[in-house]
């Protein structure tokens, strides 16, 4: 019976290729037969159909000649008729495929990662977050796979793994179930010369400095405030903490000395271990702010004036920062300024500081700053005794006997499905047989403690859950990093999510409700590869106002509020690349060249109106990442276009290839460097491909900043050679551009749209599933394309499709109920 | 330090007993220590203010250069060690930069690397794991400067007083405290082996494809069993003794003794396989005037304004943080290696250097980077540059030292290839 189905595959196949091949050697075989081998492909590859081993070329065939982009323009080309026939031998040889493949929809298992870890114990023990005193902190981080943190074969396990999750965990225990004495409550009154700052230097013999009578103003933002009768938290329990803090002198300076916009409100950061809270703070009035915060013991308390200013001057440290205090004296009150410079006296050293120097005028800084004019701290308090999050966990007076009664829930949560008959047995056996020794209480800890390092908890996806447990897990950590919780298993359950509908609705409402922040903060991160915005970094002497206004940080902002944007409002996928508007704040202003932008730090939606920007492809973020430190890439700024937004995926260059480093001495433009390799034939037939996706943003700098010409400084020279930047160049298939907007345009096509569209589901599945699907998915990922084209290509309506399609689910789609 | 509770640090001198490995008190751990042969260790040595460069590079390239006024106290060594000029992490000017000495990662750009800013000690620490009692030892007076940090990014700080460096080394723990560790280990082997039981259930249930990730777990739960199992077994073992003179008693405790002791209790850290990782940090903090001739502070000796005397003070701090160093180097090497070829000091990666290329001008490139020991056919005084004149990343440096440990990587933060170093 197999070997019949197999010869009518292999027929079938046949009688296709005998109605193609004429055309495909007439007009491909001239350049891929098996002696040139252009782009290392010749016609043979593709057998008669296709196969484990050669599906990759019959995919990018089809894409090829759908795009247009083969033949190359100046070979003879095919008819529209012709294409299309093509096209659809192809495709329909794929579709066949993967019909007979038995291809499986399983992946892997993988471990959590760090943050999914840190949410999921904070989720099983039912407590806001994993608590102050950074649990968590010895994790070994995470390795990203070309930006995600989802990678199962990147996620790796080890015993160093292991070792630190039980530590972690214990510490997390430990801080939620209290054995011992109710500890006492304290009341400590914190005037404002016992709040300290804390030594950034590595000069640490200087005292630190501490508040005067009338406040502790926050100068530096390097420096963080403490308590110097609370540095960290004695006793875990909940702690009220009173802070009475004001803000002074916004506006005094001008926003172009100091980097800080006067419409900017002053904020204090109140840091409790990693659980940060920041407060506006209003002008010269007394703002009194109220924490009511659960606290580990050992949590440090710290505080912090939250800002990108004050490291314009110098260096970027803070103490050139007083100079400006001298500029404004002199400016407003000379009658003070010249007595300050007639009291400069010679400095031991011998040296004699010129008045403008920093050094005079420390004492009469008027930069805009917290105040903190005292604090209260109150603890700990126990709204019950044992405390409420123990009762919780726990319950009242509870007994190793009724171990597993106890374990059970905490068990079902962390597990993500029901605990089957004896599962427990062990962990029962474990908390009995240490309760003699450690009493009923720690010796439960030690369950807690065994349930949450155990595979069921620390490896996802394994072949222990049910489809449909699975599958709420899978919702659960797409969505929100961490354990489903009880709606969503009922969910599940109850069919309701067997439906697309079904999917649609539960989706908007978790993303439109705010459930879903870590998918709107991770996916876009790993999908943009925003972490590496300053992996090389442009150069901190050449593009001083990206590091000393932190521009990486708003970049990323900018990208994570156009994809909120885009979720929040359900917009068509193919705005990421069309939009003419962005969101931007003044800093971002000024680097794009944008007049008119109030000037402050918040982010606001922008409309382009010359056709440069908006969207993904003007946004620093990606022309800063593709950037090398000092020159632009052309080629990295190429690929990243083709791998992230379009799903190509050129081939590397062989390993025995020597790439030259361009000279900056000879003064050539970069493209006058990379012509020279297109002229040689090894590289030409790729870089034919790869380059013209990359020329058009050749007038925006290593920081995103739009630029006429190249400025270049040959070393050992300080004259400048300015170079016009020639930003032209044309695609494969003949379509030409001559700049950005152009290309732009360009990038609009339905084809071009529809490989967005393919290749945003393909990251947002590899996010899902911690692997990239597999390329013989190819069929599974044109029926969620094909939705998502029905729905106009709205992102919810694309990812419910996703949730939806067996490739999300690893399995075909259950039977509705 | 007080009266009651001193501590006798005699030097290490030849009427010392050579000590018992400490790893080959326990039959489990002979197998990691033998398997590859004797151990290699690393020792860094770093201080916050770079160095005067005129009087730290020598003025000539190859093997036969001419060893520099700063580097006068390593003369003995010449042969034997690399100096690299023009390598640097490609940092800004300015001070506060010098704590990416060991990562080339500012804490503030950490996110952007896996690792954070791992400092290669720590990376190397992490490889050493629990081979032995202690994966990593650092030590500093005063403050120390910020060069160790974990891949979490978290800052890891030095032993800064000699006393405590020496109760964490040599004494041991109270029966109390004995008892509270061995309690955890036990605890938390009992966890594992409750995990143990748990996972047959989902092993079971796994496809052939689970397993391979399945088993990793697996892997993972054994190892630490047995890993907890050598650590109580390090808490039966008492540590070597170390029974030495009063360096650090009052009357003698300058910086240059208390200096010493620490150098010589980490030399005897090594002999006696206690870590095989140690860190010494020369802090900005430190009263240097103590030193004959010193009477500035040391940042103010680097802005000198180029005043010979001035100049001199600084050169006479950087030539005594050398000379602290040549003295342990050359203790070690009249060590023999425990069960291997040559002295403690072939078998011990050094490396002195600094994040900050010189404070007089805030630079923080052209970095002064000397290596010596470990093994290797060094070079001499090398111009690091590439023919285009490009710095070298110390990174690519970084990445050759750990292949030497036989650590399996090629990239390190910002590295871009290695450094060419080649080894017996």
């Amino acid at each position: 019976m197999r070997r019949l189905l197999a010869m009518g595959a292999l027929l079938a196949g046949w009688s296709l290729a005998q109605a193609n091949p004429a055309l495909l050697k007439q007009h491909c075989a001239e350049c891929h037969n098996a002696e040139k081998a252009k782009g290392k492909f010749k016609l043979t590859d593709l057998g008669l159909v296709p196969t484990a081993a050669n599906f990759q070329r019959w995919l990018d065939s089809a894409d090829l000649l759908a795009a247009g982009e083969m033949p190359p323009e100046e070979k003879a080309q095919l008819t529209a008729a012709e294409r299309k026939q093509l096209v659809a031998y192809f495709k329909s040889g794929l579709a066949k495929y993967e019909a007979t493949a038995k291809l499986s929809l399983r992946n892997s298992p993988r471990r959590m990662n760090n943050r999914e870890f840190a949410n999921s114990v904070a989720a099983a023990l039912l407590i806001e977050d994993v608590g102050t005193h950074q649990p968590v902190a010895n994790l070994i981080g995470d390795s990203l796979h070309h930006g995600f943190d989802t990678h199962s074969a990147t996620l790796g396990m080890s015993k160093f793994h292991l070792e630190q999750y039980v530590e972690a965990v214990r510490r997390i225990v430990d801080a939620t179930v209290l054995t011992g004495k109710h500890p006492e409550r304290h009341r400590i009154e914190v005037p404002s010369t016992a709040i300290i700052a804390a030594h950034t230097s590595q000069n640490i013999t200087r005292p630190e400095r501490r508040g005067k009578r009338n406040g502790f103003d926050f100068l530096d933002p390097k420096q963080l405030g403490y308590f110097e009768t609370f540095k960290t938290a004695p006793e875990t329990g909940r702690y009220r903490i009173t802070i009475r803090a004001t803000g002074l002198d916004r506006g005094v300076y001008n926003a172009q000395d100091t980097g800080l916009f006067p419409a900017d409100p002053i904020r204090l950061n109140v840091e409790m271990g990693d659980r940060i809270q920041t407060f506006v703070l209003p002008d010269n009035k007394v703002r009194e702010i109220q924490l009511d915060e659960w606290l580990a013991a050992g949590t440090r308390l710290r505080l912090r004036y939250p800002t990108d200013g004050l490291t314009l001057r110098g260096n970027g440290n803070f103490k050139f920062q007083n100079a400006i205090a001298g500029e404004h004296l002199k400016a407003t009150n000379r009658k003070l300024w010249d007595e300050v410079v007639a009291n400069i006296k010679t400095r031991p050293s011998g040296r004699v500081l010129r008045p403008e120097s920093w050094h005079h005028w420390v004492n009469y800084w008027q930069g805009a700053r917290p105040r903190i004019l005292g604090a209260i701290v109150e603890g700990p308090f126990y709204e019950s005794w044992p405390p409420q999050r123990q009762l919780a966990l726990l319950g009242k007076n509870p007994s190793a006997a009724n171990a597993e009664t106890i374990l059970r829930p905490i068990a079902e949560r962390a597990w993500r499905r029901p605990v089957r008959d004896g599962e427990l047995k062990p962990i029962v056996a474990l908390v009995q047989s240490k309760a003699p020794q450690l009493g009923d209480v720690e010796a439960l800890k030690e369950g807690i403690i065994a349930v949450l390092v155990s595979p069921a908890f620390l490896l996802l996806n394994t072949n222990d859950l049910t489809p449909a447990e699975r599958f709420a897990s899978k919702f659960a950590t797409f969505l929100h990093s961490t354990l489903p919780d009880a709606d969503l298993r009922a969910a599940v359950t109850s069919g309701r999510l067997d439906t697309l509908t079904g999917i649609r609705a539960e989706l908007g409402r978790r993303l439109v409700n705010g459930e879903a922040e870590p998918f709107l903060r991770a996916f876009p991160y790993a999908w943009l590869e925003l972490n590496d915005i300053n992996f090389m970094a442009p150069d901190p002497d050449r593009y001083r106002f990206y590091h000393r206004k932190r521009l990486s940080e708003d970049m990323i902002d900018e990208a994570l509020h156009f994809f909120r944007h885009a979720i929040e409002h359900n917009r068509p996928l193919p705005e990421f690349l069309s939009a003419n508007y962005s969101f931007i704040n003044a800093d971002l202003a000024k680097l794009y060249g944008v007049p008119g932008v109030p000037a402050d730090s918040t982010f606001r939606k922008h409309v382009f109106t010359d056709g440069r920007r908006g969207g993904l492809l003007g946004m620093g973020a990606f022309l800063t990442t593709t950037a090398d430190s000092l020159a632009t890439s052309p080629i990295h700024r190429a690929i990243y276009v083709m791998e992230n937004l379009l799903g190509i995926h050129p081939t590397p260059p062989p390993p025995d290839v020597q790439i030259e480093e361009p000279d900056v001495r000879q003064a050539k433009t970069i493209k006058e460097i990379l012509n020279a390799h297109q002229a040689e034939a090894a590289c030409a037939s790729c870089h034919r491909n790869i380059d013209p996706y990359g020329f058009a943003f050749e007038n925006f700098d290593p920081t995103g900043a739009w630029r006429d010409v190249y400025e270049i400084t040959p070393p050992n020279s300080d004259k400048t050679v300015r170079l016009p930047i020639d930003a032209a160049a044309t695609f494969r298939n003949g379509a030409a551009y001559r700049d950005i907007t152009e290309y732009r345009a360009a990038l609009l096509t339905p084809v071009n749209r529809d490989r967005f569209v393919r290749s945003f589901i393909t990251k947002a599945l590899t996010y899902a599933n911690g692997t990239e699907p597999a390329k013989s998915h190819y069929a599974e990922i044109e029926k969620i394309v094909t939705h998502s084209a029905r729905h106009n290509h709205q992102i919810l309506d694309t990812l419910a499709a996703l949730i939806h399609s067996p490739l999300f689910r690893e399995e075909q789609h259950p039977v509705s109920k | 330090m007080t009266a009651n509770r001193r501590t006798f640090l005699k030097g290490l001198g030849g009427a010392l007993a050579l000590p018992m490995l400490e790893s080959q008190l326990s039959a489990a751990d002979a197998n990691t220590l033998n398997a590859s042969g004797p151990p290699l260790r690393f020792l860094v040595v770093g201080n916050p203010f770079g160095a005067h460069p005129a009087n730290f590079f020598p003025k000539n390239f190859g093997k036969g250069f001419t060893i520099s006024p700063t580097l006068k106290p390593l003369a003995w060594l010449r042969d034997r060690m690399t100096i690299l000029s023009h390598t640097d992490h490609n940092m800004v000017s300015g001070h506060g930069r010098e704590i990416s000495f060991l990562s080339g990662v500012l804490p503030t750009d950490a996110q952007a690397f896996p690792e954070k800013n791992l400092s290669l000690d720590q990376l190397i620490a992490r490889h050493v794991g629990s081979a032995v009692r202690y994966d990593s030892v650092g030590a500093a007076l005063e403050g120390g400067i910020r060069m160790s940090w974990t891949a979490n990014g978290v800052e890891k700080r030095p032993f800064t007083d000699p006393q405590r460096l020496f109760d964490h080394l040599f004494l041991n723990l109270t029966p109390q405290d004995k008892a509270a560790r061995r309690d955890l280990l036990e605890r938390n082997g009992t966890i594992l082996d409750t995990v143990q039981d748990q996972f047959k259930g989902i092993l079971n249930t796994a496809s052939a494809n689970d397993r391979v990730r399945l088993d990793q777990f697996q892997t993972s739960v054994r190892e630490l069993e047995t890993t907890l199992a050598n650590r109580n077994d390090w808490l039966d073992k008492d540590k070597p003794t170390f029974d030495v003179s009063d360096q650090l008693d009052q009357a003698n405790a300058t910086i240059e003794n208390r200096y010493d002791a620490i150098f010589d209790m980490l030399g005897y850290a090594f002999e006696a396989d206690l870590t095989r990782v140690a860190s010494v940090e020369f802090p900005a903090a430190l009263k240097y005037t103590e030193i004959d001739g010193v009477t500035r502070s040391y940042h103010g000796c680097t802005h000198n304004g180029k005043r010979e005397d001035v100049t001199s003070e600084l050169v006479a701090i950087e030539t005594f943080q050398l000379a602290r160093l040549s003295r342990c180097l050359r203790k070690l090497d009249s060590i023999r290696e425990p069960g291997g070829q040559g002295s403690l000091l072939d078998h011990t990666i050094v490396l002195y250097g600094s994040g900050m290329g010189y404070g007089g001008t805030h630079s923080n490139r052209d970095l002064p980077i000397l290596v010596a020991g470990g093994g290797f056919k060094h070079l001499g005084h090398v111009d690091a540059r590439s023919n285009t004149g490009a710095h070298l990343p110390l990174c690519n440096l970084f990445v050759t030292l750990m292949q030497r440990f036989g650590i399996e990587r090629d990239t390190f933060n910002t590295s871009t290839g290695t450094f060419e170093l080649p080894h017996a």
